[in-house]
């Protein structure tokens, strides 16, 4: 169990990136949802010792490590979202140093561990490149090789799918699925979908607070029926907006197609009752200031 | 170009560069430099130093010139590289690079602006340098600094700073803003100004030896960034007088105009070059950013399917890695990185360059090149080891400790459970294997050193000694320091600027003599190396030093484990900290870690203190000083005139205890109620006695006051005795060196000048006298020498000398006069020496030597140090003979010449027993063509004549007897046993020293020189022995030289001492042509001249009627004086290398005033058929100039001023025309 109490964070400036986060994490995976700017990283970076909170704690396992990061850093595996490596070292060499640092082994030898994890984020027949050469996705997934190396009893992943096409996204869900079992894996992203697919639990952040703490299916459930879709003129969105609550706007083949959240059922011509998605309440409870419907955010928050 | 583009990114970049901390440091260590500037400590060396003497203003344009040409290659470079070569890498780490590409910013305008901001930065920093300076200088002038502070004038400020400083300035700047741009490797930026540096200081602002040509010299003045070699060869080296310095404005020539607007275009031209390179990579034409979108596009695809197979198959675990591990693994892969850092490939030559080149050229005595052996090599490379080190552990600790920084491996590095001591201890380990490897080269470079010079073969154990146990801890102390200061700072800039600024101090604390073992982490200067014992003196300082510094290293590196950066710090935590309670208990928790350091630094501060040149030495001289120099400077005191002294050594402790007596006789004339006595500050157990009883003399700090119970009469006699025992010298050195005296396992020196032995009778001057309480010497009546003159060397009279010395077998016991008794009992060695013919001082040299006999001479010798031994016995012999014909029969039994470890580079001659420090002769580096040791043993030698037998008077012109005649005796031996050519090139060599160290303002006519002033030096040996040179070619060989002899014959025996107006009466007797010769000695002696010449419109025809030639030329003298010289036209070589044109003809100089008439020599005798030459001979007065043809029966090549170097003259070189 990783357990945040209290956390803060002020910058100076001062900025409180952090006022008070407090969540219980239990093993599996954790997304963490929320807008540029909300604390996401700054909350990852406390975590993984990287960074030193203003007040509050973090245990993993009942193990206080917020005072000394050295008791965490034995059992983390942590991606960064901003990352580089040394450029004259191939990418076996460096991923061959940071296991080292990280003291991972294995029975098959540390080179053949290599090459396997390399293999597992499809690598490896870039493995003796030197990094220098390697595309932003490449080194993305280097980055995940070195993350999921080792038996990381915490596995903390800051928007991890980043820079990855398609197929190399669907692969890192399943090699986060298979790692979640048995151990905590924080996922930090603002990619709703990310969460949707792997997480059976997520926070919202927004302006360094938790907003909400919840499931996919609960969160869709908060919102079932209050959800609404139609057409709109492009001109007469500033004064729909003004009415209603607007969760999404998109341009479907040239016509304007806006989502609306209305609990009253009280909506403008032309819409109908939409399914909700996880987006949807995503979007409804980050902006918890135009939310009135305090039973909303007393169901989805503890 | 758009403007408000360019000027927005100039403005950004100059609001960066002056908030920054470097500039700040820079503007700190300026504001430091303009204070210590305006205290008048660096000044041109010119002006007389005299109270009330002419001085050169420190506010002259010469005189800043000067320092702003120094302080931009020390400084401002280092700064500036950083400043301007970072300015592109740095937007790069940030990311920006691509972001404002992508805006309308063209390359030229961000180029360009960022060059404008540098510039605009560094003209602040030097405006702000210049306005320092001047108000130092001017608002806060003193009485004391008034004398060297001139009138304000902005162009003393400004002319120098826009001529030096500002061209270096863009030069540097655009030159490190091409090289960061281009290579991207921060680590190249840093090493341009080091190899400036080097470059400077150890070749473009030093090499300049007597056989460079002026057209190679006038190259390197053009080349010189710094402009020193240009002002320093035009204006400064041959002294223009304080009056020019202070009057005139820099003059700039039109050479040195045009090459200091080609090195601002060179900078400016770089930057054009870095606009165009980023042109190009932004349009993708650059090779390296093709190749890796290449290589990704030419990835493999893989053969199976990727990511099959789960991670539970890969059974992973995890265990934290202890510290030996973790420090192994972080090493390997700094390594791996460091293997691919172009720098190091750029460091590792330039360290092995310097290290070579300074051994190659380091000189000893009168200049004469040294013989490198293990150990000299070992500690002759220390100090620039020690500096390239350090700047290369500087660079690259920084740039390791930065490096997860720069790449953006940050996040994930430090996460990983390796510990922080770990990963500093493994960077460090990466980078000091790169230091061990470079030393490693640099022995094998030495050992190809040695293999080149052929005579001295290598050894390790001095380079294990010297380099792995003196200078690892200062490499190890060093990297713990810069790995701190990153820790603290947070920043590589930071740290750039606080170590350049400590290695800055370190230095300016050496210059300034402040610097003691306690402070001195780098060793500089410290280590003296003898072959003959490695470090007697100072070795427990010296390990004190080291252990300090490697447990300063370990408090560093601890403290540095807790602090490092590896989490940002939360400043309220941070303030929390900070707090007295939390910092009190921090401070405790890291006590065990001060504590040793502490001892250490407190228990080798007390021996400094309490060592012979420490505080306690320090007072009890200067106590002396005070209570005696009112009452017993000049007051009258018997001589000596027979000594007997029993001496026991203890060399391996250091001890000595001496029992002696001295018959003294009053001497002065009047009767003597009491008498003065020095003994020494190391003395203990002390006893004395007055005519054979007990007696207590007065006791004023260290002088002694001996009161008979009656006077003692004119002529009467009195014993007086001694004991006295101690340890010599007593405790530590203050910052490591040498000293003069000793008694040390490798060797024993003592003299009776000093009281190292016996106890001196009467005042020393010397003691207790600094720059505090330095007086200006004493002004002499004009007939001050008239009646009898007290002797230069303390004893007025003759003394016969009977010697004991007792010593452990092993070591060989040399004193004044014969040998007459030699035992061995119990292991303790015995020798009796007694003076076969009296003696006026006397010494003890002992040593574990070898000796080698010539005929009436011997050399004791350190065995190994045979190099120079044949040479310098022929020498010995040849100087008994030749002196002995020449001057006076020598009066003892044997010529002795003892070998001492080089812990001071001196040699002494007291009679029958010279002693050489090793570093002179014995590893002097002696080849056909220069002879050094034969020239130094020469010198030595002919003291025993000009020294021993004829005793100089004390006062003006009495040392100029000595050691201007034992040069005059050395050029006459060398032509005798050495030939013409040798001759000729030792007199150019004296010349050539004497031209430079001279000093205009202060140089007083030989009668008048007392040894007291700078440039006196050169005066009395270099000038004293060139214008007896000139005297013998005055009078005639014959002449002089009976003239010599006659002058010993009536001295030699005192009780009157002759100087120089003593000297010139004698020769007169002799002189054929008696107003010529009272011309010469007046302006020589009496006057300060010196000629100049210069040939002007030099041309050669062909002369039909002969089928010879005709040279026309215009001889000026633009010096002073007026002497017959020879202008000789020739071609060929006269002196070609080969073993038997040693003797050549020597043309006799010809006093005629001859303008046509000329003198043709081909084919004469010993002179290759080759070479042939025709000569003129003309005298011209100061400022004079004449036209001279020569007719030549061949075509001439060149002409020549003086061939056979018969005239002293300035810029010889300059005398040389070449068609």
């Amino acid at each position: 169990m990783l357990s945040i109490h209290d956390l803060v964070k002020v910058y100076s400036g001062p900025v409180a990136a952090l006022q008070g986060v407090r969540l219980e994490i239990p093993p599996g995976m954790f997304g963490l949802l929320g807008p540029n700017g909300a604390g996401k990283s700054t909350l990852m970076r406390i975590l993984a010792g990287l960074l030193e909170p203003t007040s509050g704690s973090a245990q993993l396992d009942g193990q206080e490590f917020t005072s000394d990061p050295r008791r965490v850093w034995s059992r983390l595996g942590y991606l960064p979202q901003d990352f580089g490596f040394y450029p004259n070292l191939t990418g076996e060499q460096m991923l061959e140093h940071l296991l080292a640092l990280k003291g991972v082994e294995s029975p098959l030898g540390t080179r053949k561990l290599v090459r396997e994890l390399l293999e597992r984020v499809n690598l490896a027949a870039a493995g003796k490149r030197k990094v220098k050469t390697y595309s932003g996705g490449m080194r993305q997934r280097l980055g995940i090789a070195q993350a999921i190396a080792g038996e990381p009893r915490l596995l903390i992943v800051d928007e991890p799918t980043a820079g990855l096409d398609p197929e190399e996204r669907l692969r890192f869900y399943h090699l986060l699925a298979e790692l979640a079992e048995g151990r905590i894996v924080l996922l930090s992203t603002h990619i709703v979908e990310d969460v949707s697919v792997l997480c059976p639990r997520f926070a919202i952040l927004a302006q360094g607070r938790v907003v909400a703490e919840t499931t996919p299916v609960e969160a869709r459930a908060l919102i079932e029926g209050a959800i609404f879709e139609g057409s709109v003129a492009k001109g007469a969105l500033g004064e729909l907006r003004e009415r209603c609550h607007v969760t999404q706007s998109m341009l479907v083949e040239g016509r304007l197609r806006v989502r609306i959240w209305r609990q009253d059922g009280l909506v403008p011509p032309g819409f109908e009752p939409a399914r909700a998605t996880l987006e949807d309440a995503y979007l409804v409870l980050t902006h918890r200031d135009r939310v009135t419907h305090e039973g909303l955010l007393a169901g989805a928050t503890r | 170009m758009k403007i408000a583009r360019f000027l927005e990114i100039a403005r950004t970049e100059f609001r960066f560069q002056t908030r920054r901390p470097l500039f700040w440091v820079l503007l700190v260590v300026l504001g430091l430099m303009a204070w210590g500037f305006s205290t008048g400590n660096l000044r041109i060396s010119a002006g007389d130093s005299d109270v009330g003497g002419k001085r050169v203003f420190i506010t002259s344009q010469y005189a800043l010139a000067f320092g702003l040409s120094v302080t931009v290659v020390l400084l401002y470079s280092f700064f500036l590289a950083v400043a301007a070569g970072m300015t592109v890498i740095r937007d790069e780490e940030l990311k920006l690079g691509e972001v404002l590409h992508s805006t309308p910013l063209t390359p030229g305008e961000y180029v360009w602006g960022k060059f404008a901001g540098v510039s605009a930065t560094f003209t602040l920093a030097l405006g702000a340098d210049l306005a320092l300076r001047a108000f130092f200088n001017h608002a806060l002038k003193t009485p004391a600094s008034a004398e060297f502070v001139g009138p304000f004038s902005i162009w003393s400020y400004v002319r120098p700073a826009l001529w030096i400083a500002v061209p270096t300035l863009l030069f540097l700047g655009g030159a490190s803003f091409l090289l960061g741009a281009w290579t991207r490797k921060p680590i190249l930026v840093f090493a341009l100004p080091t190899i400036l540096l080097l470059a400077c200081i150890f070749f473009l602002w030093s090499w300049n030896p007597s056989w460079l040509s002026p057209s190679v010299d006038n190259l390197l003045m053009l080349l010189d960034p710094a402009g020193l070699r240009w002002l320093e060869h035009t204006w400064l080296q041959v002294d223009r007088g304080a009056e020019f310095y202070n009057t005139q404005p820099l003059g700039i020539d039109a050479a040195f105009a045009a090459s200091r607007l080609a090195l601002a275009g060179l900078g400016l031209a770089s930057i054009g070059v870095a606009s165009r390179r980023l042109a190009r990579e932004l349009r993708g034409a650059v090779r390296v950013r093709a190749s890796s979108r290449k290589a990704e596009l030419e990835l493999p695809r893989p053969t199976r399917a990727p990511g099959t197979g789960s991670l539970a198959e890969l059974r992973m675990s995890s265990r934290t890695r202890g510290l030996l591990a973790g420090v192994a693994e972080v090493a390997r892969a700094e390594l791996r990185e460091l293997r691919h850092q172009p720098g190091l490939y750029l460091f590792v030559p330039l360290i092995l360059l310097q290290t070579i080149s300074i051994s190659l050229v380091r000189v000893g005595a009168f200049d004469t090149p040294l013989l490198s052996t293990s150990g000299t090599l070992a500690v002759g490379g220390m100090n620039t080891l020690t500096l390239l080190l350090g700047l290369l552990l500087l660079f690259y600790t920084v740039e390791s400790l930065e490096r997860e920084n720069a790449r953006g491996l940050f996040s994930i590095y430090y996460a990983t459970p390796v510990r922080t001591a770990a990963v500093l201890f493994g960077k460090a380990l990466a980078n000091s294997l790169v230091g061990v490897v470079i030393l490693a080269a640099a022995w094998i470079a030495c050992g190809i050193v040695l293999l080149v010079q052929g005579k001295v073969g290598m050894q390790l154990s001095p380079f294990l000694l010297v380099w792995g146990l003196c200078l690892l801890p200062t490499l190890v102390a060093w990297n713990s320091f810069v790995t701190l200061l990153y820790a603290l700072g947070r920043n590589r800039y930071t740290t750039y600027a606080l170590a350049l600024g400590v290695l800055i101090f370190t230095g300016w604390m050496q210059a300034r003599g402040h610097m003691n073992w306690v402070g001195n982490w780098n060793l500089w200067g410290a280590l003296v190396w003898s072959d003959m014992g490695s470090f007697e003196l100072g070795r427990g300082a010296l390990v004190l030093n080291r252990l300090l510094y490697l447990s300063i290293a370990v408090a560093c590196i601890a403290l540095a484990v807790r602090v490092f950066p590896r989490r940002s710090f939360d400043a309220a935590q941070t303030l929390r900290r900070l707090q007295p309670r939390a910092l009190a208990l921090s401070t405790l928790r890291f006590s065990p870690f001060l504590i040793v350091p502490l001892g250490l630094g407190i228990a080798l501060y007390s021996a400094v203190d309490d060592g012979f040149q420490g505080g306690r030495y320090e007072k009890l001289a200067k106590d002396y000083w005070r209570k005696n120099i009112a009452t017993w400077k000049d007051a009258p005191k018997p001589a000596i005139v027979a000594a007997v002294v029993d001496l026991t050594l203890e060399p391996e402790r250091g001890f000595l205890h001496t029992r002696g007596e001295y018959t003294l006789m009053n001497d002065t004339g009047r009767p003597l109620e009491s008498f003065p006595v020095t003994k020494g500050a190391h003395y203990r157990n002390v006893h004395w006695t007055l005519g054979g009883a007990e007696y207590t003399p007065e006791d004023r700090a260290g002088l002694e006051i001996f009161t008979p119970e009656a006077p003692l009469a004119p002529g009467g006699t009195l014993q007086l005795g001694f004991e006295l025992e101690g340890v010599f010298p007593e405790g530590s050195t203050k910052n490591g060196g040498g000293t003069e005296n000793f008694v040390l396992p490798s060797g024993v020196v003592l003299t009776s000048f000093g009281p190292e032995f016996v106890p001196v009778v009467g005042y020393l001057d010397s003691v207790g006298v600094d720059a505090d309480n330095k007086s200006d010497p004493k002004v002499w009546r004009r007939d001050w020498y008239e009646g009898v003159t007290k002797s230069g060397f303390g004893n007025n009279l003759p003394q016969t000398t009977k010697i004991t010395i007792h010593a452990p077998e092993e070591y060989t016991l040399n004193s004044v006069g014969t040998l007459t008794s030699d035992t061995v009992e119990q292991g303790i060695r015995t020798s009796v020496w007694e003076s076969d013919h009296p003696v006026n001082f006397f010494n003890v040299v002992a040593g574990k030597w070898t000796v080698k006999r010539g005929k009436g001479t011997a050399i004791y010798y350190h065995p190994g140090h045979e190099y120079n031994v044949d040479e310098m016995l022929a020498c010995l012999d040849g100087a008994r003979l030749h002196y002995s014909e020449w001057f006076y029969p020598y009066p003892w039994n044997e010529l002795k010449l003892s070998e001492f470890p080089g812990l001071a580079g001196y040699a002494q001659g007291f009679p029958t027993n010279i002693t050489f420090s090793e570093s002179i002769g014995f590893l002097t580096n002696s080849d056909p063509k220069a002879s050094a040791a034969f020239m130094v043993t020469a010198h030595e030698s002919a003291h025993q004549w000009w020294g021993n037998i004829l005793e100089p008077g004390e006062g003006p012109g009495g040392d100029i007897l000595s050691e201007g005649m034992a040069h005059f005796s050395t050029i006459l031996l060398t032509g005798e046993m050495r030939g013409e050519r040798e001759r000729i090139e030792l007199c150019k060599r004296f010349e050539e020293k004497y031209g430079d160290g001279r000093q205009v303002d202060s140089e007083k006519p030989m009668v008048e020189l007392d040894g007291s002033r700078p440039g006196d030096r050169v005066v009395l040996y270099e000038k004293g022995g060139m214008v007896a040179w000139m005297m013998l070619n005055q009078v005639g060989r014959a002449n002089m030289l009976r003239g010599c002899q006659e002058f010993i014959r009536r001295f030699e025996k005192g009780p009157d001492h002759p100087v120089l107006q003593d000297f010139t009466p004698v020769i007169r007797e002799y002189a054929p042509d008696q107003r010529a010769y009272d011309a010469f000695v007046e302006q020589w002696y009496h006057h300060v001249v010196v000629p100049e010449y210069k040939l002007e419109d030099v041309t050669r025809a062909p002369v039909s009627a002969d089928g010879g030639w005709d040279v026309e030329l215009t001889l000026r003298n633009t010096g002073t004086g007026t002497m017959p010289v020879e202008v000789c036209a020739f071609r060929g070589e006269r002196f070609p290398d080969e073993p038997d044109s040693s003797k050549s003809r020597s043309t006799a100089p010809s006093d005629s005033n001859v303008v046509a008439a000329a003198e043709e020599s081909a084919g004469a005798k010993g002179v290759p058929a080759a070479y042939r030459e025709s000569r003129a001979s003309v005298t011209l007065g100061a400022g004079e100039s004449q036209k001279v043809v020569i007719h030549c029966e061949f075509e001439p090549q060149q002409v020549s001023v003086d061939p056979d170097a018969l005239v002293l003259q300035l810029r010889r070189k300059l005398a040389l025309f070449k068609f």
